[in-house]
């Protein structure tokens, strides 16, 4: 048999891996490799990326590394436990680099094992005013790792369908985008429009209303109980799982659990108090959803941490 | 430097001239090696004049700078030259930037302490006077932190000069200087010769510890410590003990909370005598004292200050508050003290523990605030060589049994953490009534962390009870758990039977888990499959030649031709370690 053992080709990657595990930024030049890596795989990728069970669907991140390691511990590690992550993995936490580079080491190591989708923040524009512009600048001296990463991010799919049942997205639906195929047949390989279908699947939010209504985001639709119910029938789907927006549990149901809502950042921004969630979907498509709180931090002051307290409005 | 080999060294002196503040940087923090290459000489003769010339660079190259000057004596050709060294350091010990002087002065009294004596009283000592006696506050301040490198080796007249010196600047009309003064006041009374000590600082420190400001004040209580060794017990104690007492009641909480920190330094340096009659009911008075931030830190410390005093005065005069405290307002007291209550076990002896301690580790055990609970817990194995065996089990264990099923997984992970500890202490018979069965339940906890613990807990209860005791009472009932309709719970028994595997008897291990095994290595979910070829690359080593070839390396080619690219991978690196032996 020849010479080498197979896990030598992952060397360098499985180095690179352990090295985020201990939130220690690459090299420079590991991250643009990584990007280049990680775009050949995501380029395979459908707009509506089957995905197979069992998998732990979780929200938001943004930038949060070491809840994000908290996470693994109460989900189980990649590869063990399989994963899809419904974008936002940078802006407003301190450790948007080492999160979102961990995420895309782990796609290019186990791609059949990860699924990371596109969020909001996953743009050029609004990286550049909430904070994973200014830390790339801070930890790498130049802009040439952000240009690297949202270079990258036009690449990610758009959503994930786990068995044909459960669609996954950031944002939410758009009312130009009626059947999955027509997402599929989007080009998606662009920045993130300022309107337009692409731009809602990364922007809507469900609303207690009925019907479409402008979204106070200045982007995207808001979209009521019976769209969802409409199109998750027309579909074949049993549910619309998605994050994009705060909640105190961690999870919230709505339009008669025909939506689920997913947050995966505990104590967002380290002060709104909110507990984190992911969802495991087991290998009978069975869900179980499993809340969490912030990972304890030493050597930082307590935070104030309220559980089941109110929201700040200006974080929604 | 025409030789190749220093190229990189000229480089990294043309970077030192860079308009680039990174790149000076990283010269800067290379400024070793560069003299290295330039050898002594050059070093003394152009590298130092020319950093000389640029110190009015960014603060981090002037920190980076400030370090490296440090370890340079050796660069410059040893002591006799390192009073070149003191110039620039004695700029940088100057600037604006506290960190950057805070490291000058670490590096002056480096290089300071590396002199010859006469040199120091020729060069160094020199520039105490012209820092301590500078117009800004900052140079002053710098100051205060070289006397005690510099006075014990210089003659008497100068020590009288310098002893002045600092007179003056512990009455400096700038608070800065007289904090920095309170704060180095202790590491100079140790350099002071005793007499003086007592005659000269003991009036200055007493000056200090009645600062208006009590920014000065707390820093002076730090150095309370240094006073009572440098003065011997007998000044210490007159001398030390009203100032103790008037700090323990100073009007800031900021000075209270200092003391509840080195009041246990403090009794050690006085004795045991003193801290029993004059400290006590200063340590009381912190105890209940009104602000929060000074009950944690003197909670924190009743056990190491009841390691000082009988038992008798610890029932009497500290386990009252110790229950207090116990249901404190604040969370964070109650915490601090559930991290320390348990180690006041072994002082209190058997009886009195039972009596008084016991019910206050329950009260804490019930406590609402997880980090309690598990502060509680982590250190349980104290009370357990205490008090015994069957009075832990009667007493404590129902609580531990409830806390096995808390709803904060930390708390959960401790107590699973714990078991192996137990288990060794209760005996086999004990641990199969009452904590088996918890056991069972962790690996099947929903957080993945508690199942893999629970996997390593099974492991070391195995070995402290044996295989054949594993066999018969652990392995059937996790090998049972395989049928879990969840990949994420089947995948912990294959993480069991991979850290059982060394412990049990070969016959089990080939004729119990190796059948689970190749079972699951036809599971639907790849993530189990490619557990399988992992957990038999470990046991490979493990079985004979014939169950290698019979029953591992048939599962191994299989899962070869997985469809899932995860599974192909680590069968094949299984495979290649069967090959090849384990890999490094």
């Amino acid at each position: 048999m020849a010479g080498e053992p197979p896990a030598a080709q992952f060397a360098d990657l499985d180095a690179n891996i352990a090295k985020l595990l201990k939130c220690e930024p690459l090299a420079e030049a590991d991250v643009k490799a990584l990007c280049e890596k990680a775009k050949e795989i995501l380029a395979e990728e459908s707009n509506v990326q089957p995905v197979r069970c069992p998998v732990t669907v979780c929200g938001d991140i943004h930038g949060q590394f070491n809840d994000l390691l908290e996470l693994f511990r109460i989900g189980g590690d990649s590869p063990n436990t399989n994963y899809l992550f419904m974008g936002d993995y940078v802006d407003r936490g301190y450790h948007s680099v080492e999160t979102v580079s961990l995420l895309v080491a782990l796609k290019v190591r186990f791609r059949d094992r990860i699924t990371i989708l596109r969020g909001n923040h996953e743009s050029r524009q609004i990286t550049q005013v909430y904070g994973f512009y200014d830390e790339c600048l801070r930890k790498y001296g130049s802009a040439d790792v952000w240009k690297a990463f949202t270079d990258l991010f036009d690449y990610l799919p758009l959503t994930g369908l786990v068995e044909s049942k459960i669609f996954c997205l950031h944002g939410g639906l758009s009312p130009t985008l009626e059947a999955l195929d027509h997402i599929r047949a989007l080009d998606r390989i662009q920045e993130v429009p300022h309107e337009g279908p692409m731009c809602d699947l990364l922007w809507s939010d469900p609303d207690d209303r009925g019907g479409w209504g402008i979204s106070p985001r200045g982007a995207g639709y808001t979209f009521g109980a019976d769209i969802s119910a409409a199109y998750n029938h027309a579909n074949g789907l049993d549910l619309i799982s998605r994050a994009h927006q705060l909640v105190m549990e961690g999870y919230n149901w709505s339009h008669e659990q025909a939506v689920v809502t997913i947050f995966s950042a505990p104590n967002y921004c380290y002060r709104c108090g909110n507990l984190a969630a992911i969802m495991e979907v087991s290998d009978d498509m069975s869900r179980t959803f499993q809340k969490f709180e912030p990972a304890p931090r030493r050597g930082e002051p307590e935070t104030v941490f309220r559980a089941g307290g109110t929201t700040p409005d200006y974080f929604l | 430097m025409a030789d190749d080999s220093l190229l990189p060294i000229a480089i990294l002196i043309d970077e030192l001239k860079s308009d680039e503040p990174l790149r000076r940087l990283n010269s800067i923090s290379r400024l070793g090696l560069i003299a290295q290459a330039l050898g002594e000489e050059r070093t003394r003769a152009e590298l130092i004049p020319f950093l000389s010339e640029n110190v009015d660079d960014e603060d981090e190259v002037l920190l980076a700078q400030a370090e490296q000057l440090g370890n340079f004596v050796p660069y410059v050709g040893g002591p006799q030259y390192a009073y070149l060294l003191l110039p620039l350091l004695e700029t940088l010990s100057t600037v604006e930037e506290t960190v950057v002087r805070d490291k000058a002065v670490d590096s002056l009294c480096k290089v300071g302490a590396s002199m010859p004596d006469a040199h120091s009283c020729e060069h160094f000592v020199p520039i105490i006077k012209r820092l301590g006696s500078g117009e800004w506050f900052t140079s002053r301040v710098s100051a205060c932190g070289l006397f005690a490198t510099a006075y014990p080796r210089c003659t008497p007249m100068l020590k009288a000069e310098l002893r002045q010196l600092y007179a003056q600047l512990c009455r400096d009309e700038t608070p800065m200087v007289r904090r920095a003064a309170a704060q180095k006041l202790g590491g100079f009374a140790k350099v002071v010769e005793r007499d003086y000590c007592s005659r000269e600082l003991m009036p200055l420190f007493t000056d200090l510890t009645q600062d208006d400001q009590d920014s000065v004040r707390l820093l002076a209580v730090e150095s309370c410590g240094a006073f009572a060794q440098a003065l011997g017990q007998q000044d210490a104690t007159s001398m030390l003990l009203p100032i103790i007492h008037k700090f323990a009641q100073d009007k800031s909480w900021r000075v209270r909370y200092n003391v509840a920190q080195q009041l246990v330094q403090l009794c050690e340096a006085l004795g045991a005598e003193v801290t029993r009659i004059e400290l006590t009911p200063n340590f009381v008075r912190l105890l209940r004292d009104p602000e929060a931030e000074v009950r944690v830190a003197a909670a924190g410390k009743v056990s190491a200050f009841s390691k000082l005093l009988t038992p008798q005065q610890i029932v009497t005069s500290v386990i009252p508050c110790v229950r207090e405290l116990s249901m404190d307002s604040s969370q964070y007291v109650r915490a601090a003290l559930a991290g320390v209550v348990m180690e006041m076990a072994p002082v209190l002896g058997k009886q009195l523990t039972i009596d008084h301690l016991v019910p206050i580790f329950l009260t804490l055990l019930k406590d609402v605030y997880p980090d309690v609970r598990l502060n509680v817990i982590s250190k349980l194995d104290q009370v357990n060589q205490v008090i015994g065996i069957d009075l832990l089990a009667q007493s404590l264990l129902p609580a531990i049994e409830e806390l096995a099923e808390d709803k904060h997984w930390r708390v959960r992970l401790a107590i699973v953490e714990h078991i192996p500890l137990l288990a060794s202490q209760l005996g086999a018979d004990f641990f199969q009534d009452k904590l088996g069965p918890q056991c069972m339940k962790s690996l099947e906890d929903q957080v993945a962390s508690i199942r893999e613990a629970s996997t390593r807990t099974l492991a070391k209860v195995a070995q402290e009870f044996g295989p054949d005791w594993a066999r018969d009472h652990l392995v059937p009932h996790v090998l049972g758990l395989i049928k879990n309709p969840h990949y994420l719970y089947r995948m912990t028994v294959l993480g069991a039977i991979s850290s059982l595997a060394t412990i049990v008897s070969s016959d089990v291990l080939c004729n119990h888990m190796m059948p689970v095994l190749t079972n699951a290595s036809k599971d639907k979910v790849p993530n189990v499959k490619f557990n399988v070829a992992k957990i038999m690359e470990r046991l490979a080593p493990l079985v004979s030649r014939s169950v290698l070839e019979s029953t591992i390396r048939p599962v191994l080619l299989e899962l070869c031709e997985d469809p899932d690219m995860d599974v192909r991978f680590y069968a094949r690196q299984a495979l290649y370690a069967c090959d090849h032996g384990p890999q490094q």
